[in-house]
């Protein structure tokens, strides 16, 4: 369980405060649903997997939450980024686009020979 | 960072999860409900609609789960988890806790009380600036020892040193005269040379210290008091520094208050500048003050003591008359202080763990007989699915939970322990730092506790990670509770251990008790009893010279033996037991030249001197009026001279009488009468003739052999600026009645005086043995609770036996087995396990009493007497320890123990 649920927390942190940056505040129904959306249909975001994410990264001061009230008249809780979480923004896409990056070289056919 | 806040949120998410978890719920329904609607406007049948959206949410109760998991640290929720788990157990369990919690109350507090004595005194520095730095100097001399300084010698060295950053001189502290309105007090006072609070770095928390130039006049009137004397005598008043204090007669102004944490040297009360004059300094014969250094940055003990030696080696060479064979010696500070009292404190120690041990084995075999109890629990735990880590990990937590409550009672105890010796004076150790329960204190008895809790919680604990849980489950359901060999084995083993153990203790304490016996039977030479002893101080501004201070003793001691009740008075310099003056004679053609080698004790005496303390005389005669008289003025004499010119030799016809020990008579004169012999100082020509021999005396101490002594008129010893006398009276009044008579004589004749240190010489006798009676009787009590302790553990684990064994022991005597038969069944167990704790015990006590031999005082660490009588009363408490398993084992009645089948 350990190894996989990292990386797919560490890359599901990134999907939500990319999230969150381009939509605003948002509810965690919203939020999966987007991630889904973008993903083409590829990606299932259950609970168990979002709302752990979303807790960890309000635990470490990059998403703020309150409740409000959705589109339908319903209490529901809404996320949103901080002034940290903007910064993690920032500088994850960064370290993300340089690992890929990195690990394109390897996979591309005119590698290092 | 934004990790370390997540692990600080989680911490606090542990906690109270109650209404976090509705509002996740809430959360969760939101989400489920949008999903539902969702899937509606994209026209699915409402059942269809729900069965869509709970599919997605891939699970609420895994779900809820993992959210839980990420809001809190799962493994300190474990851990509370365990620790209300075990608080429940230990709770269902009184009996069983309160004895487990006592039992460890017991061996921590007094292992907390002990470690904070050794944290004060041998692993906190100095409270002291650069304290590694600072050295204590000595001058030697050719017999072996440290000896105080000679100011010119002092005064050389500070000069010349080049290791040393400074140094600072200062004297013993001694006793003086506080008058405070209307009684005198005796005040302890300390000249020291101004660098003196430079050198050990502290500052003064009011006013200022002294000044070079204060240093340089007999006449500065100027004194640094220490705050327990300021919240003494003057009950902390903030306007102390305008104050005066009369000590011996003369008036001080207070010009400073040191900090609480300064307690050096050590009882110093009142610190007043050191006369660094000249005169001031006396002689290089004359070694009476003591020195301390700070070395350099980069210098060290070794390089110093280098650097000193050669520096005495020349001084031997330019003044060979008075420093011959004088050569230097310098020791760490620290060492110094704590060096003499760090043997008798890791004995305690040593002692103090093997307490906690038996407390630990006997707290382990109460939780496994405890354990067989709750195997159908345990077992039940883990057909459940309980990891046997799991199961290890909860017992654990359950005894370390077990020692902590025990730590924190013991703490209890050792605080009132610490408050008790804080301020006591019966616990001899030095108290440069104070004693008392500080943050390594805690820090010792929190790691002690918790390890502690480990190794009497990992045999139950072992025993349940091997438990076969099918076996364990099938006896479960004969509900019949067997034990399995190994518990029974570890259980023999851990009372085995514990008896060893405490025969190990109980050989410690019977050693020093036998030895601390052998010291208060020590012959001292002295007739005790009804005698009382105190000590005056004459000021020099009242009693200018020897006739004057001759008066004020002679009328003194009439006075006293004048009074109702009082058989006998007399004054002297020194008591016994408590050390003195000493130095080497000469006598002209000695053919033995191991003689001028040899110390030799000065005492100086009123004739009334051996009649009071009931020294006997073997030879010759006392002192008459004419001696007194003749010493006197020929003392005076010599004062005279010495004013005009310190080297003038002392005049030809001068002679003077003296008593010698037997010691000393068959020491000096082995062949032939010493009465009509006479010595001479090896730097003097002034004969020492002798005129009676009087029996040996402990000057050093009980524990030290007698010296060479002799006994010189006390009018000799008159005449100084400051004279000094220890009044030896003897009376048959009850003590109290023969105090305040003293006291009321005393007062009668001057008033500014205090009557300093006032004992019978039965007390002086038992504060000359009081270490060894503190380490006998803290020995004493931790042997007694290890053996309270063992005889607990062998009682329950026969207690144990018999009840398992109550079905067997039935059967055999329903087979007609006799009451003996069974007698023999319980106490041949009880027997085995017995010797071998014994044999184990014997062969611990022969390695372990190695460690005693220095505190041993006539008895050899391997004594077979005491090891004999610890075996008899070892044996005979584990008897008492059977008694009742072995009664209750005969009573069994065969209809009623078969009917446990």
């Amino acid at each position: 369980m350990g190894n996989k649920t990292d990386v797919w927390q560490g890359t599901l942190a990134l999907m939500i405060l990319k999230t969150l940056e381009s939509m605003g505040a948002q509810h965690g129904y919203g939020i999966a649903r987007r991630i889904e959306q973008i993903s083409g249909d590829q990606l299932q975001v259950n609970y168990g997997t979002l709302y752990p994410a979303l807790l960890k990264l309000e635990q470490e001061g990059y998403v703020d939450s309150d409740w409000g009230v959705s589109d339908n008249n319903r209490r529901a809780r809404y996320y949103r980024l901080t002034r940290a979480g903007k910064q993690q923004v920032k500088k994850e896409t960064r370290d993300w686009e340089q690992a890929t990056a990195i690990l394109a070289r390897f996979l591309s056919p005119e590698g290092p020979a | 960072m934004g990790a370390l806040r997540a692990i600080l949120i989680r911490i606090t998410g542990t906690f109270g999860g109650r209404r976090r978890r509705a509002a996740m719920e809430e959360e969760f329904r939101a989400h489920l409900q949008m999903d539902y609607e969702e899937n509606r406007r994209r026209g699915m049948s409402p059942e269809e609609a729900r069965r869509m959206a709970l599919m997605n949410s891939g699970g609420l109760t895994m779900a809820t789960e993992n959210v839980r998991e990420q809001s809190g640290l799962p493994f300190l929720e474990t851990l509370f988890h365990d620790l209300r788990y075990g608080w429940r157990t230990l709770r269902a369990t009184p009996g069983f806790t309160i004895v487990a919690v006592l039992t460890l109350a017991l061996g921590i507090g007094a292992n907390t009380a002990i470690f904070s004595v050794i944290n004060a005194v041998l692993l906190s520095p100095l409270p002291f600036r650069d304290q590694d730095r600072l050295v204590q100097l000595w001058e030697t001399e050719s017999a072996p020892g440290s000896y105080p300084f000679a100011g010119p010698d002092y005064i050389d060295w500070e000069v010349q040193s080049k290791t040393l950053e400074a140094t600072a001189a200062y004297n013993y502290p001694n006793a003086m005269n506080a008058s405070n309105g209307a009684d005198a007090q005796p005040v302890i006072g300390c000249p020291v040379e101004a660098s003196f609070f430079n050198v050990i770095g502290v500052s003064p928390m009011m006013g200022r210290t002294f000044t070079k130039e204060e240093n340089q006049s007999a006449k500065s009137r100027v004194a640094v008091i220490t705050y327990g004397f300021w919240q003494k005598f003057y009950g902390g008043s903030s306007d102390v520094l305008s104050k005066k204090l009369t000590l011996d007669g003369e008036a001080y102004d207070i010009i400073g208050v040191m900090p609480k944490a300064l307690n050096f040297p050590s009882r110093t009360q009142v610190y007043l500048p050191k006369d660094m004059t000249t005169t001031g300094m006396r002689t290089r014969g004359q070694h009476w003050f003591r020195a301390i250094g700070k070395l350099k940055p980069g210098e060290t003990v070794a390089s110093a003591q280098a650097e000193l030696s050669t520096i005495a080696a020349n001084l031997e060479k330019q003044y060979p008359d008075s420093n011959e064979k004088v050569g230097a010696k310098v020791i760490a500070l620290r060492e110094q202080i704590t060096g003499s009292s760090r043997e008798s404190l890791l004995v305690l120690l040593g002692a103090v763990a093997l307490v906690l041990l038996v407390a630990c084995f006997n707290v382990a075999n109460l939780l496994l007989a405890r354990a067989t109890g709750r195997l159908r629990e345990i077992a039940l735990r883990g057909v459940l699915g309980a990891s046997r880590w799991r199961i290890i990990r909860q017992l654990l937590t359950e005894s370390v939970l077990l020692s902590l409550m025990g730590a924190m009672l013991g703490l209890f105890g050792a605080w009132w322990c610490v408050n008790l010796i804080q301020n006591a004076t019966f616990l001899p150790v030095p108290r440069t730092n104070p004693i008392a329960l500080d943050a390594t204190v805690l820090l010792f008895t929190a790691v002690v506790s918790v390890l502690v809790g480990i190794v009497f919680g990992l045999a139950p604990a072992l025993q349940a990670s091997r438990l076969d849980l099918g076996e364990e489950l099938k006896s479960v359901a004969q509900s019949v509770l067997s034990p399995t060999g190994w518990n029974r084995r570890v259980r023999d083993l851990l009372v085995v251990g514990e008896i060893a153990l405490s025969l190990a203790l109980l050989t410690g304490a019977g050693l020093l008790i036998r030895s601390f016996q052998k010291m208060r039977a020590a012959e001292t030479g002295v007739q005790a009893e009804n005698v009382l002893t105190f000590a005056t101080l004459l000021p020099h501004e009242r009693y200018k010279n020897t006739p004057e201070q001759r008066a004020f003793f002679d009328q003194l001691q009439d006075r006293l033996s004048h009074s109702p009740g009082i058989t006998g008075a007399a004054v002297a310099t020194e008591i016994p037991l408590e050390g003195g003056n000493n130095g080497y004679i000469a006598i002209d053609g000695d053919p033995d030249p191991t003689h001028t080698n040899l110390l030799v004790e000065h005492n100086y005496v009123t004739p009334g001197y051996f009649a009071a303390l009931g020294i006997p005389f073997i030879a010759g005669r006392n002192f008459s009026e004419q001696d007194l008289d003749y010493a006197a003025n020929a003392t005076e004499r010599i004062i005279k001279l010495n004013e005009k010119d310190p080297n003038e030799k002392t005049p030809p016809d001068i002679q003077f009488t003296v008593i010698v020990s037997k010691k000393m008579a068959d020491t000096f004169w082995p062949k032939e009468d010493s009465i009509g012999k006479s010595y001479h100082s090896p730097h003097s020509t002034t004969p020492y003739r002798v005129i009676g021999v009087v029996g040996d005396v402990s000057t050093w101490g009980v524990r030290q052999q007698s010296l060479p002594q002799t006994y010189h008129p006390f009018t000799m010893a008159l005449g100084d600026s400051r004279a000094w006398g220890q009044v030896v009276v003897h009376s048959t009044l009850p003590a109290a009645t023969l105090l305040s008579t003293v006291r009321n004589q005393l007062r009668q004749i001057d008033s500014s005086l205090a009557m300093i240190q006032p004992r019978t010489m039965q007390q002086v006798i038992s504060e000359n043995v009081q270490d060894a009676a503190v380490q006998t009787w803290l020995l004493g009590s931790f042997a007694a609770l290890a053996l309270l302790l063992a005889a607990v553990g062998l009682y329950s684990v026969l207690s144990y036996l018999v009840t398992q064994r109550t079905r067997e022991i039935g059967i055999r005597m329903a087979l007609g087995a006799q009451q003996n038969h069974v007698l023999k069944l319980v106490m041949g167990h009880a027997g085995t396990l017995t010797a071998m704790g014994i044999v184990a015990g014997v062969i611990g006590s022969l390695l372990l009493t190695r460690f005693l031999q220095s505190l041993l005082f006539g008895v050899s660490g391997r004594d077979p007497l005491t090891l004999a009588a610890v075996v008899a009363v070892l044996a005979l408490v584990a008897l008492i320890a059977c008694y009742v398993p072995v009664r209750r084992a005969m009573k069994v009645d065969p209809l009623v123990a078969l009917r446990y089948e």
